[in-house]
């Protein structure tokens, strides 16, 4: 199977940083491949040992530091990497974003059978990207996957965790999946593997050498505009009860849903 | 592309199986409704359904909700939920009756074929809003959370139409329905075939969360992390949420060691959860978990770690061991026939 996977770096939204205007600070945030794209890693590298012949490439759009992101990729078991770098691809959306992975794909990996992504990016968190894509593409889509079996060469079965329970797709390829937690988790890059990628090229492509018009890239394709971002205001701690007999924390309790008219 | 063809509000609803409204479409409909009361737009309530499908209720329902007409597509293709099939009913629709704004309830299949449709018909989509206005510009302007629910982005699609957003679970209020208003319903016939669908549903496993109230409409939750030592000890956790008839959640440490199903994950990786009253039972509040609950109205907390970061955002907190607190309080609610309503 000829396999692409798009992994975005994101800042780690476990410890992000706020200055004093509460604005998100860009320095001294650790970022790190966003996690649900290190599912689709995963799954990628799965599909490539359980059917000789396979290769993986992953792309990312982003800046140079994002060869970070492409090299832990690497590290893990995946073959080739590209970014996709250029100062018109800054204010990308979503929507910007999904456009110009279907220009890499189809210039870099055109025979493509399979491309997954994350469900969502930890930053952006918009899950738009993935289903852009295979409609720019003209392929069909599953989102919120948590498995992959491969049927025959042509056929996939993916899980999609839904509201209801779970439900078993079929998909033709080519086709894109979009990668929730898996039933697996993600692997740790072997010492081997860090070694291999520390020694692998990452080829850097700009937006003409993906074909892309710089009015599609970027801010200027995209068809939406972010106007701000504020830090959602911290909810504070209420009453605390520590060290009470459990009846008498029990009875505060209970009288705190009354005060609150819930009882 | 003349901008000011483009007209009136739309709500995609959702049927479940049974042809019944989801709440979150009623809730899409609340949103519709909130957004420029001043000077009102049409609004129109689209539905998908199969040919057999009976959706009298539903048209009804919407129309009583507030739906000015109702465009009811049926085709026998749509009797079942399809990625490709769904977007091309849409997209066609919008390309030949030109909204201004289209809306849907965030739902598992909205997040799946709205931003296709949005991709076909190179329209601005925000997904998963918490709050929508018109701004002074009449631009719909959208608020959604980021970075973890971190941050909040307000967002507008300037140059393009229509506008599109899902809209988050609870973040409005199910409309009130006024069954004095008129139903003004229409039939259409999506033009579609069979061979436009490259994907097929094989097989459905309802989940496994043992309560069967749904986690994402439940108005009370309550969730038990780690902290309840065993997959064994759950039974407290679903005792209390029967008392007080709410959902069971859990955190990942809990779905991860395998004690409980990953439909009732409550986080990053898990559920986005906004109810009245959540309970978090042994569970320390790691910002993933944060993540998919901190919105809820109001949060009780009880563990025995005094620093457990749950404290920092729960309004009630007892810092004492679940296995003598969590069975005293369900003995206590029952013994005094209290009633917890939300
Ligand atoms: C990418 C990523 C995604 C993630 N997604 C999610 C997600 O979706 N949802 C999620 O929940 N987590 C998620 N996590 C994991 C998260 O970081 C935490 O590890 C997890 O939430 C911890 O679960 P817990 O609180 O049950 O366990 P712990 O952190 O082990 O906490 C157990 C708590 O129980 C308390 N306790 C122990 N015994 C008792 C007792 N007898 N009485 C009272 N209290 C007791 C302890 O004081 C402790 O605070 C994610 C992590 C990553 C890296
Ligand atoms: N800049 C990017 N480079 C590569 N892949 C991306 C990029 N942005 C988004 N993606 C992919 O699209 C998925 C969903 O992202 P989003 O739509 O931004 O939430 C991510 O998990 C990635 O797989």
């Amino acid at each position: 199977m000829n396999i692409v996977v798009c992994v975005k770096q994101v800042p780690d939204t476990a410890h992000l940083k706020f200055d004093a205007n509460n604005q998100l600070m860009r320095e001294g945030v650790e970022n790190i491949m966003n996690p649900f794209d290190e599912y689709a890693v995963e799954t990628a590298i799965r599909l490539k040992e359980a059917h000789e012949g396979s290769k993986v490439t992953v792309i990312s759009m982003g800046p140079a530091q994002a060869k970070e992101v492409l090299k832990r990729a690497i590290a893990m078991g995946c073959d080739d990497a590209f970014l996709l770098s250029d100062d018109a691809f800054n204010g990308a959306d979503s929507w910007a974003s999904a456009n110009t992975l279907k220009h890499a794909i189809q210039k870099l990996v055109p025979d493509f059978d399979l491309v997954l992504t994350g469900q969502f990016a930890t930053d952006d968190m918009s899950g738009i990207t993935g289903p852009a894509l295979a409609e720019f593409l003209g392929v069909p889509s599953v989102t919120f996957c948590k498995r992959v079996d491969v049927a025959d060469p042509k056929t996939v079965q993916a899980h999609r965790e839904v509201e209801q329970g779970v439900e078993v797709f079929q998909m033709a390829l080519p086709g894109v999946l979009c990668m929730m937690k898996c039933d697996y988790e993600p692997r740790i890059p072997s010492i081997k593997g860090v070694m291999k990628a520390n020694r692998t090229e990452i080829p850097t492509h700009d937006a003409a050498a993906i074909g892309l018009p710089t009015d599609q890239a970027g801010a200027n394709g995209s068809t939406t505009v972010t106007l701000k971002t504020w830090r959602r205001p911290k909810k504070e701690g209420g009453k605390k009860i520590d060290g009470a007999d459990p009846q008498v924390a029990v009875n505060e309790l209970i009288g705190f849903l009354r005060e609150r008219k819930v009882i | 592309m003349n901008m000011n063809d483009y007209k009136g509000i739309w709500v995609i609803a959702e049927l479940n199986r049974n042809g019944e409204l989801y709440d979150v479409s009623l809730e899409a409909l609340e949103a519709a409704k909130t957004l420029n009361p001043s000077a009102p737009a049409e609004i129109t309530a689209v539905l998908l359904s199969g040919t057999g499908m009976d959706t009298t209720n539903a048209e009804a329902m919407l129309s009583h909700a507030g739906a000015d007409q109702v465009l009811s597509l049926k085709h026998d293709l749509l009797g079942q939920y399809q990625v490709e099939l769904f977007t091309k009913a849409v997209a066609d629709l919008i390309e030949e009756r030109k909204p201004s704004i289209v809306l849907m309830g965030a739902t598992s299949t909205s997040r799946d074929f709205m931003p296709r449709v949005a991709a076909r018909t190179r329209a601005g989509i925000a997904p998963d809003c918490t709050h929508l206005e018109i701004n002074a510009d009449g631009h719909l302007e959208a608020t959604r959370p980021m970075f973890g629910e971190n941050m909040l982005a307000s967002v507008i699609s300037p140059n393009h139409r229509p506008q599109m957003a899902t809209i988050r679970g609870k973040a409005y209020a199910k409309t009130a329905l006024d069954t004095s208003r008129a139903v003004n319903s229409q039939t259409l016939t999506p033009a579609l075939s069979p061979e436009m669908a490259r994907t097929k549903l094989l097989e459905t496993m309802k989940s496994e969360t043992k309560t069967g109230k749904k986690l994402e409409e439940a108005e009370i939750v309550v969730s038990g992390g780690r902290g309840l030592k065993g997959p064994e000890n759950f039974g407290m956790v679903e005792s209390l949420a029967e008392a007080m008839g709410a959902a069971v959640g859990a955190s990942r440490a809990v779905v991860d060691a395998g004690w409980r199903p990953h439909a009732e994950q409550v986080g990053q990786t898990g559920k986005t959860v906004s109810p009245q009253i959540y309970f978090a039972i042994g569970i320390s509040g790691a910002i993933q978990h944060q993540v998919g609950m901190s919105s809820s109205k109001m949060i009780i907390a009880i563990n025995k770690d005094g620093d457990a970061p749950i404290f920092e955002i729960a309004d009630f907190g007892i810092v004492g061991d679940v296995f003598q607190i969590v069975p005293l309080l369900t003995k206590t609610l029952k013994e005094q026939n209290l009633v917890v309503t939300v």
